[in-house]
């Protein structure tokens, strides 16, 4: 067994050439190995003192988060909270304070887990992967690097340095809404990722992923036939509805299948509803889950 | 709230305001001692080989291969130990399973080897053959005329007491007054409702260790227990030694709700010490933790039926218990007459007749966790309550007013009641919660409850040292309550010396007299009388010492700030330390006493199968009054607000006190709303780990109030106090239950009431099916 404590960039990719597997936070990792669920590989790269990998930047209309990033900087990091909102409603829910400070947007992203919480707001913002070996990067968007439970298409050698994302056009807004039983330390039951762009009062465009209710985060389709109708109740609602019909979800001991085909339209509505105010220009302090209250509180809105 | 007058109860209250808890900055800056934290020359590590499955037969149990693993110096089976069945009241344990497992986290086996991961490899290494059988799952299938045996043998087993068994029904009383069937006949309303409980865990901090160590034919065990005599006593019954040999130590104990109550392992991690002549430890895994004990809070059926007088007061009451009891009975004997109590719960009624049975079933045993029985049966009948006022057309705080107990009033075992305070309660809780605009989407619920004070024998040991300063032995376990914290005000206030001045020897039954430990609200109770007499010994002797020094009849002389001085006259005093420099030279100071034991009430109800839980002494009362909103999309509701009002007789430390009620309501909105423990068809649970077990966190605490109902309580407690640790527990998820009721449309009748039986309950209500997907 070894552990490689990588400053650079470069030793980080030269030992994962050699076999290593990356750690970050450590916080699916490790526990996971702790819990039996896999064995802790023989040899390890941690990432975390990387600080090429722990920035956030724009340029020339894209962002970058790099994947060390974590949840804690995300969820005070402007150009985070300003452009993805979305990202940060997500990052504010994860564990515990604990868990923030140390668990990263990357790790979040390549543990693959179909409850990962950044995951839907990454889509529906079309956040691609930046994918990295010693020999060059590719960019792969997230849809097709997902391809099950606790899997992605990356290879072993590659390093995710960053999530890149479009810089959002004028009058958008995201959010992301999550079913919690408690309000710390909990898992996804289910969740609901919007961005939404305004054109006036109408949707100009909309995009809703869906978080644990499915193999992996599902990206709802048809929504265009929304694009023109008013953000209202009513185009809420159809979101709502195909929410539910594209779900897949199952019964475990966390819920019913039939609780969380009907949680989903909920949390797909809020987070609808949610990204609308946002695009509008209005205000909903991060994390929506805590700004509404329970339930969909609008007198929270400002 | 804690007026500081002349009254003598108050003193003590008073000076505590400023609690400073001794094992505070050990606790709180990691320098404090846990089990795990321990380390032996020489020490080996223990792990067990658990059944795995529910209900089986073993077939085989092979542990010559492990036995022979390099580094594993012991494996060990029920062949190794005295054939033994033990328990209180119903023997039907053994330490290992022998020919049947009746659940999953029986033990096939124990290791000892050099390191945890050789242990691991030699468990591996058993070679084991279980034929399942048909597994008993729960309280209904137990009870089919059918339903397979959990102990085939329950005749054999050597029973204590007025004990009442049947097959499957491991347990049964029945409490019974009055002409149930007239009275029922005669009422004008008649309501009959059902409630279910789930199980659920006690989920102490820390995971259980125990460390034992032989010297010649002595056994020292460090053992993370609530109760070091029970753990003496059960290694002494099931190794076969006298109690003088064997001795528990418990460092810091990591918190225990009861979970850590009764004997369980410690006669395991010894036997193997002998084997190997070496210290071994135990430390449990969070799962294991979860899986193994026998203590887990009981799943509950509650079938009630009530009669109203056309004016609203309750005639009669009939009802019948189940309580899901496990595989084997651990201290779970009296829970039904327990139970029973509490369905009929604090109101006067005169014609009763509930009937309770512990049951059999192939799950993880049940034992008594933090008011063992109260909270679900308060819930189920304080859900109850709120459906009579509604048929009696009262408002549900005017209906209770009408129905509860008062001073001097006869309880459902009929027990006649001196000075307590449950209006008090009911009044001081609604009213601090006032009437307040609600939201659409918020609702307040009310419950009352209450919780008797237990007695038991209890000792203390005090010396004063030459240069003044206290040593108090006591057999006393400090569970994270504070309570033992407290025994050194009590010796300081008797002693006229400073807090900072008395020093605690505890958790050591090779030291210390004996005790129940920290289980049923006793600590304070009993070993407060104790350290109470033990001082007050010493007192008199440093009164008659400072009457020779200041001439003065003793009598007349009073103890405090560090002075004996002549009553009247403060100037005409000794030191306590110069009186205690004197004794040093001849006749020392020295106390010792056990607590005497209070009167019992009686009761005057027929009580069937009694296991002595009728006659309540000092009855404790409560009432929460609770703010509850609720997202009715998605079921999930969250507890804004919570007014707790108690008679818990004197309050000797407010700050402890305050602590216990605000950790008592947090522990009963994890019952209402979250914590359950999930059973597959097979009888395993599926939830066994913090993740999928879901505590309450601090973010989820609402803000909680709390006012003490202050009644000078005789013949219980140290200066007129009760118990105090379980009541806080027993009223909240019931308070919960009824405000939910309100916003649901009607009451639950699961508990816990979980966010999606919620959005059940309200789906159901809607009458449509709001999910149906056209696909
Ligand atoms: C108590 C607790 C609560 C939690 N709550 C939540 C929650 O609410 N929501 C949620 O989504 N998650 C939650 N998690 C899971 C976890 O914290 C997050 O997924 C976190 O973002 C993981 O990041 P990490 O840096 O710790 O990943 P690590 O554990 O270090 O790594 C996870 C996986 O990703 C790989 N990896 C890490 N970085 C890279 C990289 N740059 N390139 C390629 N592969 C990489 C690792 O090899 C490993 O396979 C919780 C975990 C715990 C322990």
């Amino acid at each position: 067994m070894t552990l490689t404590i990588a400053t650079s960039l470069d030793e980080v990719l030269s030992a994962m050439a050699n076999g290593a597997r990356p750690i970050a936070g450590g916080t699916d990792l490790v526990v996971g190995a702790r819990q039996g669920k896999v064995t802790l590989p023989a040899d390890l790269v941690a990432i975390d003192r990387v600080t090429e990998l722990a920035t956030v930047a724009t340029n020339d209309g894209t962002i970058r988060i790099g994947a060390g990033v974590t949840h804690a900087d995300l969820l005070t990091n402007d150009i985070v909270v300003r452009q993805l909102t979305s990202i940060a409603d997500a990052a504010a829910l994860v564990g515990s304070p604990a868990t923030r400070n140390v668990g990263t947007i990357g790790g979040n992203v390549m543990n693959g887990s179909p409850a990962m919480d950044t995951g839907a707001p990454l889509m529906v913002l079309g956040a691609n992967a930046a994918l990295t070996t010693p020999s060059g990067t590719r960019e792969v968007a997230l849809a097709d690097l997902w391809t099950g439970p606790g899997q992605t298409s990356a290879n072993a050698d590659e390093l995710c340095t960053a999530l890149v994302l479009p810089q959002p056009p004028q009058s958008s807004g995201s959010a992301y809404v999550r079913l919690e039983y408690r309000r710390a330390m909990e898992i996804a039951v289910v969740g609901a990722a919007a961005a939404v762009t305004l054109d006036g009062d109408s949707i100009s465009s909309v995009k809703v992923a869906l978080t644990a209710v499915a193999p992996t985060i599902i990206e709802v389709d048809g929504l265009n036939s929304l694009v023109g109708s008013p953000a209202n109740d009513k185009a809420f609602e159809a979101i709502a509805e195909a929410a539910r019909q594209q779900a897949r979800p199952i019964s475990d001991l966390r819920a019913s299948e039939r609780y969380r085909r009907h949680t989903i339209g909920v949390m797909a509505r809020r987070a609808a509803h949610a990204a609308s105010v946002r695009a509008s220009g209005q205000t909903i302090e991060v994390p929506v889950n805590r700004a509404f209250g329970i339930g969909e509180n609008p007198e929270n809105i400002r | 709230m804690f007026p500081c007058t002349a009254d003598a109860t108050a003193t003590l209250a008073c000076t505590m305001k400023t609690f400073v808890r001794a094992d505070g900055p050990d606790k709180v800056t990691g320098s404090g001692r846990y089990v795990a934290d321990l380390t032996l020359t020489g020490m080996l590590h223990a792990k067990f080989l658990y059944a795995g499955v529910a209900h089986g037969q073993i077939d085989r149990l092979d542990v010559e291969a492990a036995r022979a693993i390099p580094g594993v110096l012991a494996v060990m089976t029920t062949d190794d130990v005295p054939d033994h069945r033990y328990s209180p009241v119903i023997p039907d344990r053994t330490l290992f399973a022998k020919n049947i497992v009746r659940f999953e986290g029986e033990i096939l086996a124990a290791v000892a080897a050099t390191t945890p991961e050789i242990a691991a490899q030699a468990l591996a290494a058993i070679d084991v053959a279980i034929t399942e059988l048909p597994v008993v799952n729960d309280i209904e299938a137990a009870l089919a005329d059918d339903a397979p045996l959990v102990h085939e043998d329950w005749e054999s087993y050597d029973v204590t007491g007025d004990t009442i068994r049947d097959r499957n029904v491991a347990t049964f009383s029945a409490i019974e007054k009055g002409d149930i069937d007239a009275a029922l006949a005669g009422a004008a309303h008649v309501v009959t409702s059902r409630y279910v409980a789930d199980a659920s865990h006690a989920t102490p901090i820390e995971p259980r260790g125990i460390v034992a160590q032989w010297e010649g034919d002595k056994v020292t065990i460090w053992t993370s227990t609530q109760v070091p005599y029970d753990a003496r006593d059960g290694v002494c019954e099931t190794l076969g030694l006298p109690a003088n040999r064997v001795r528990i130590i418990v460092p810091h104990l990591g918190g225990g709700f009861g979970g850590k109550c009764g004997f369980h392992f410690e006669a395991h991690i010894a036997a193997l010490a002998r084997a190997t002549k070496r210290p071994v430890k135990l430390v449990f895994s969070r799962e294991e933790e979860f899986l193994a004990p026998d203590r887990r809070r009981e799943g509950m059926i509650v079938d009630i039926t009530t009669g109203l007088s056309a004016d609203g007061d309750i005639v009669a009451r009939k009802a019948w218990v189940g309580i899901d009891n496990g595989a084997y009975v651990a201290d779970a004997a009296f829970f039904p007459q327990l139970a029973a109590m509490h369905v009929g719960g604090p109101y006067k009624i005169p014609a009763v007749k509930i009937d309770a049975q512990l049951i059999y079933t192939n799950r993880q045993p049940s034992g008594s966790v933090r008011a063992p029985t109260a909270p679900q049966a308060c819930w189920a009948v304080e859900t109850h309550t709120d459906e009579l006022a509604a048929a009696a057309g009262l408002d549900p705080v005017e209906f209770r007013r009408r129905n509860l107990v008062r001073t001097g009033d006869e309880g459902i075992a009929g027990q006649i009641y001196d000075e307590i305070g449950l209006d008090q309660c009911l009044d001081l809780a609604v009213s601090a919660m006032g009437s307040p605009d609600l939201p659409s989407d918020e609702a307040i619920g009310v419950a009352i409850g209450w919780w008797p004070s237990f007695a038991g024998p209890a000792g203390a040991y005090a010396k004063m040292h030459g240069d003044g300063t206290v040593q108090v032995i006591t057999g006393a376990q400090e569970c994270g309550t504070g309570a033992v914290m407290t025994l050194r005000d009590i010796a300081a206030d008797e002693l006229g010396v400073g807090v900072e001045d008395v020093q605690l020897v505890y958790q050591d039954t090779g030291a210390a007299p004996v005790g129940p430990g920290a289980t049923g609200s006793q600590t304070l109770l009993n070993h407060g009388r104790a350290v109470e007499s033990a001082t007050q010994q010493i007192a008199e002797q440093l009164r008659e010492l400072a009457a020779n020094e200041l001439e003065a009849a003793a009598s007349d002389i009073v103890l405090g700030d560090g002075v004996a001085s002549v009553a009247g006259t403060p100037a005409v005093s000794v030191p306590i330390a110069d009186l205690a420099a004197t004794a040093a030279g001849g006749d020392l100071l020295l106390g010792s006493a056990s607590a005497p034991m209070p009167e019992w009430p009686s009761v005057s109800a027929r009580c069937v199968g009694d296991q002595e839980m009728a006659s309540w002494l000092a009855p404790q009362f409560s009432c929460h009054v609770v703010r509850v909103q609720l997202d009715a999309d998605t079921g999930v509701a969250r507890v804004l607000d919570v007014q707790a009002a108690h008679d818990s007789g004197t309050i000797l430390n407010p700050i402890g006190a305050t602590g216990q009620i605000e950790g008592g309501v947090m522990m009963g909105i994890g019952q209402a709303l979250s914590e359950i423990t999930q059973y597959d068809e097979a009888g395993k649970q599926r939830n066994p780990g913090l993740l999928e077990y879901k505590l309450q966190t601090i973010a989820d605490a609402p803000t909680i109030s709390t006012q003490f109902v202050e009644i000078f309580t005789p013949n219980a407690g140290p200066r007129g106090s009760k118990g105090l640790a379980e009541a806080p527990n027993v009223a909240t998820a019931a308070a919960i239950s009824n405000a939910l009721a309100k916003l649901t449309g009607g009451p639950i009748r699961q508990l816990p009431m979980t966010p999606e039986r919620v959005w059940e309950h309200l789906d159901a209500r809607r009458g449509s099916d709001a999910t149906e997907v056209s696909t």
